[in-house]
Parts: C-alpha cells; structure tokens; sequence
C-alpha cells in the first residue's frame, strides 16, 4: 500500500492503479459477514436479488412463495452487528402478488420509485414501491423466466421477457404494450440481459443449448448465435451453432459491455466478445450447475484482474474472468444458491438461495477482522463465566484431608 | 494465507521489499538472467510440453510390450498445470506445428487423448507390419494426413479431394485401424490397439473411484493413495490414474 502510494505520488502509476489493487485485495478476502443478519420474511427459496443502482441502499428480493421483500442495507445502530429490516414486503395478504413463485424482480434503473417482477403464474407486474400496488400487469402464455431493463437506455424504455415458448418478447413501458417479438430460439428463454455498453444489444441463453446477440433495430432482430467452436467444422458434431452443451442459464456483462459470460447446465462458464461473437477459449473447469432456472452471477470489474462470482450448488465459486483460475470459494449457503448481487461501491456481496437465506460477504479488512475478533472475546468470556459458575455449582465441598 | 497471497495482483505483491541498498545489485543480476533467458528460451520446452512429457515418463510401455505409444490425456494436463487457459493455448499451438496430436476415443465430449506425432507415426508402422494391409495406402496417409491435417476426424469430402484416397484406400486404413467410423461419410482418426489402452484406462479410473468411495469420510491423502495396488488389469499405474481423475474433476482435490 504505500509503495503504492509512493510510485502515485511521484507519478510513476496512474491514480487508477491503487484504486485498482485496493479494489482487488477487497475482493479478493471475501469472506462471510458473521455480524450481519437479514430478517426473514421468506418461506420458499429465494430467486432472484437486485439492487437499487441510484445509491445501492435498498434490496429487492423475490421468493418461491409469490413474496416480494424490500430490505434496507443502511445500518443507522452505530453498531456495526446488525439485522437488516425489512422495510415492506408484498406478502401473502397483498391481493396484487403474484399467486405463484417470483423468478426475477428487477429495479427500475433510474428511480426506486418502481420495480418489476414476473414469475411463474405467467405474469409480469410493474409495482409502485410507495403504495405497494400493482400501476401496470402483463400476461404471457407461459412461465416467465426472467426479464430485464437496459440500465443505460436513454432512447427506450423497454423490458425483455424471456418465458416459456420460444420467444423473447419487448414490452415497452410507455405505451404499455408488447411492441415487437424476437424470433429464432427453438426452446424457452431462461435468460435475458441487455448489453451495459449499447442498448439497443440483448442478450438471451435459452433451453436449446443457444445463446443470442440481437439489435433490436433491425427487421430481422438476430444479430449473431454465440457458437462454442468458433465455426470449426470438425469439433461441431451438428451443423446448428450452440453456444453450451445444455440449457444457457446465467448470462453476465462486463461492466464494460466488451464480453459476456454465459453459464450452462453442461457445468461449463464460456467467455464471448460482445463484437465479433467469439468465443474466448477461457476454461474455467468444471463448475457444477444443476439449477434448471435462471441464475444470476456478479462481476467485479474495477479490480484487476478482474473476478467473476459464479453460483454453483451450494457455494459461489471465485474465478479470474480472463485467466479462468479458480481464486476461492465462498462456502455458506447450506442449499442451491440462486443468485448474487454486489454493490460496487462498498464490494460487498449479497448471495441467495433455496435455504431461505439472504448471506452479505463482507471484504475482510482489518477493521472487519477487529470487530470479529472483539465480538468472539466477548462470547468466549461469556462462556468461561457461564461455565465456572456451572463448575461451582456442581463441586462437591467435601474433602477427605478433613478428618 | 499463502495461497492468497499469490493470487494477489502485481501491485499489492512486493510490498514488503523496503530495502533499497540492493536494488542495484539485484538489477545487475537481473539484467544478466535476461541475457541467459534469451539464450535459453529457444531450447526450453514450454510448460505444457514438460507436463506432456512427465506424463510420457509415467506411462508404462514395458507393461503393454511396445504394443501401444504412450498416451496421455488433456485433463492430466490440468492436474500439473493449474492455468487451464494457459494449457489449452499451449496445446493448441503444439498441434498446430505438428508435434502432438489429439484422438477422441471415449465417447465423453470433452475428453480428448494426446500422442506426440513421432511416437504415433512409429506406433502405426510397428502395427502394420504384421497386418495384411495395403502398406502403400497407409505411408501416403502417415506422410499426408498426419503431416497436414491436424483434426481430430475427417470428412469424406477432404479424404476424397484434398488427400485424393479412393473409397477401397478408406476400407484399408479403417481395416489398419487407423481410421474409425463415426457418422456416414466422417471418421475419427484413432491409434490402432486403443482398445487395449481404454480397457485399462476405465477400469483403472473405476478402481481408483471405487477405493476413495469405499475410504472413512470418503477421503484419502495421496501419498497413502500412490501405495494403494490397482487390479491386474489396470496396468496404467497409480500416479498416472492420480492425475486422470483430478484433472476431469471426479475427486475434490
């Protein structure tokens, strides 16, 4: 740290370098928080998290009852033990909710004033955060599995839905209606995600093994398939361009928007470039996947090298998004882990799962490691006092020196 | 902690090397190493051709009685060398300049079987000589497709055209073994007597699966593994099964 701070005194590193590796050693030293609580309010697994992007203060989470929470990650104790509350929820006495399990609950990118959610009683809802009401409902054909808003449009206002069927449809916000449909999966959509650099790029990975590029511009929506082998005729064994060898479940920009991960019930990450379609021949091993729905990963860009946070069964495996080494594992969760979020300002990371749990990983700095240590004395004095008074109530005080 | 450290970017990494009085001293050394690496870079396999050939060392000819080449696997690769990127990149550039080749003989889609081309164009040339095969065919086959080709299957159409074999030379080199069918009108090329080296190869792997399942809390230290004995028919060795079944993955390592 102070070499680092030398070399950017004496301007031998930019300013961004000791960002950088500050970032880096933060995200590297993850560990869980073991003073942080969230209060439960789930009684199925929990699907999907999000985070609100305009001050990263509030959590969105939706559950396998058709019950959405919205907690406050803003500790306002002065201690840093806390249990963070849930502000409201829509619960099961809400007549808007949905009647079956919510997969995905998203922000409204530029005001906490309203999410959306979509689930698996075929619907997507448009809530009003304030009064906890429904200001918009669409209904599809089928389950919906996941949707998605740009959070960089300016000159739209759309959300992608993938759902059952083989489809993605565009609904635009404004007119309240399905504006247009994208044609060209043979399966149902289980992920979508716009692009964090162009948007008007979409992402989807869906259940016949394909991953999709689209502009939504032109007529003919389909920009590119993602394709494993890169057009090598002779390691493709049929003539259909996948991009895994199983359903595409979990796709992730770059915070640049330069390339995208894509995750596969084959156990397999797959790294692309965003502008040719490429893919990176980054191997990442084996990374277990039995999750059948959409799962969400995090990226931690700002530090370098960069990491990516891949849910895979029961615990969240820590990958370099360019070298493909393994960095570490944060074990936690006691079932399948559905989704995580990270907030890029305080690195922390927010996991959740099919157990019910909501888990915060806190970077491990030395306060962090103080107050921990502080708080386990305590509970170790604790326990000393409690088990001397047990001693002394139990001794006998009969001696045999006496007579 | 150590591990962490060293997956520590480059920044926060030497932090603690406070003392400056040899700094001159290690940059003259330093400079001098460069000159010496330079030199050497040229003859020094890279790391993945020293793995390749640390496993060409464990394979055991003498059991099979020079009746197959050495073979190695990919994913042993990967139990020697963590940077799985890194081993992919290296292997693809030794196949591209001819020194190694890769077969697919499992029906996994991922597993991949790797023979350097000198042992494999020997191995070919051993096998035929007992063989009532057309000897002319398969020289033209070693000197063309094996030279040239560097896939793992071919198609009629580059067998017919580009390599000009007429449909009776095909017959031969799939009667040699050389060639194996896969589809109508495509082939793998595959190392004649592989059958031999896939039946040790699976019950080996089954055995070895088998004694870690059948360990207290289904663990093993591996130097209480490495003196372990393997059924007779398993003639691969311990260490080279060691390496298989953690570079596919099948055991927590």
């Amino acid at each position: 740290m102070l070499n680092l701070l030398a070399s950017r005194e004496l301007g031998v590193d930019s300013p961004a370098c000791v960002f950088h590796a500050e970032t880096a050693l933060l995200a590297h030293s993850l560990d869980l928080s073991k003073y942080h609580d969230f209060q439960k309010i789930h009684r199925g697994g929990i699907n999907s998290l999000d985070l609100d992007p305009v001050d990263n203060r509030y959590l969105l989470s939706g559950g396998g009852e058709g019950i959405i929470g919205l907690h406050d990650l803003h500790n306002t104790t002065g201690v840093p033990q806390c249990t963070f509350p849930t502000i409201c929820t829509v619960g099961l006495s809400n007549r808007y909710r949905h009647k079956f399990s919510v997969e995905t609950v998203k922000w409204y990118p530029l005001d906490t004033g309203m999410f959306i959610s979509s689930g698996t009683d075929k619907h997507l809802k448009v809530w009003d955060t304030n009064s906890l009401t429904t200001a918009d409902e669409y209904e599809f054909s089928g389950v919906v599995y996941s949707h998605d808003v740009s959070s960089i449009a300016t000159k739209h206002c759309l959300i992608a839905v993938g759902y059952l069927g083989n489809s993605v449809r565009l609904l635009d916000l404004r007119c309240g209606s399905s504006i247009h449909t994208l044609k060209g999966h043979r399966s149902s959509v289980l992920s979508v995600q716009w692009s964090t650099r162009n948007e008007y790029l979409l992402a989807t990975g869906s259940q016949d093994s394909k991953a999709m590029l689209w502009d939504i511009r032109r007529a003919n929506s389909s920009l590119m398939m993602l394709d494993q082998h890169n057009g090598d005729a002779s390691a493709n064994p049929n003539s259909v361009n996948t991009a895994h060898d199983g359903h595409v479940n979990g796709l992730c920009f770059t915070p640049d928007g330069l390339h995208l991960v894509t995750f596969g019930t084959d156990e397999r990450l797959r790294l692309w470039c965003t502008a040719t379609g490429r893919n990176m021949f980054v191997n990442y091993g084996r990374i277990n996947n039995k999750c059948r729905k959409s799962i969400t990963l995090a990226m931690s860009h700002d530090s370098k090298p960069e990491i990516v946070y891949v849910p895979s069964d029961n615990n969240i495996g820590v990958y370099g998004l360019f070298s493909g080494t393994k960095l570490g594992t944060l074990r936690g969760h006691f079932s399948q882990v559905n989704c995580c979020v990270r907030d890029a300002n305080t690195q922390h990371l927010y996991s959740a799962g099919n157990d019910r749990n909501i888990l915060l990983w806190l970077p491990q700095t030395d306060t962090v490691r103080a107050y921990e240590a502080h708080l386990t004395g305590d509970s170790n004095k604790a326990h000393v006092t409690r088990f001397t008074q047990r001693i002394a109530a139990t001794a006998d005080a009969w001696s045999s020196d006496d007579d | 902690m150590s591990c962490k450290r060293s997956i520590l970017p480059e920044g926060c990494r030497n932090r603690k090397r406070i003392c400056t009085s040899r700094k001159q001293d290690d940059d003259v050394s330093h400079t001098k190493w460069d000159a010496n690496e330079h030199f050497e870079t040229a003859t020094l396999p890279s790391d993945t051709k020293a793995a390749l050939l640390y496993l060409k060392n464990l394979f055991p000819l003498e059991k099979f009685e020079g009746r197959l080449p050495p073979i190695m696997t990919k994913h042993q690769l990967y139990s020697i060398i963590h940077n799985r990127t890194l081993v992919d990149k290296e292997l693809e550039d030794l196949r591209i300049c001819g020194e190694v080749r890769l077969f697919k003989l499992g029906s996994k889609a991922d597993e991949f079987f790797i023979v350097f081309t000198q042992d494999y164009t020997s191995h070919v040339q051993k096998f035929i000589a007992g063989m009532s095969v057309n000897k002319v065919v398969i020289d033209k086959f070693l000197s063309t497709v094996i030279s040239r080709c560097q896939d793992v299957s071919l198609n009629k159409q580059t067998m017919l055209y580009d390599f000009h074999f007429k449909d009776e030379d095909i017959t031969q080199l799939v009667k040699a073994c050389v060639l194996t069918v896969r589809d109508v009108g495509s082939w793998w090329v595959s190392i004649p007597a592989a059958g031999l080296y896939m039946k040790s190869f699976t019950r080996g792997r089954k055995a070895i699966l088998t004694m870690i399942k059948k360990c207290k809390y289904k663990e093993i230290l591996q130097s209480e593994l490495e003196v372990r004995k393997l059924p007779k028919v398993a003639r691969l060795g311990m260490t080279y099964h060691i390496h298989d079944i953690i570079g596919a993955e099948l055991v927590e390592w």
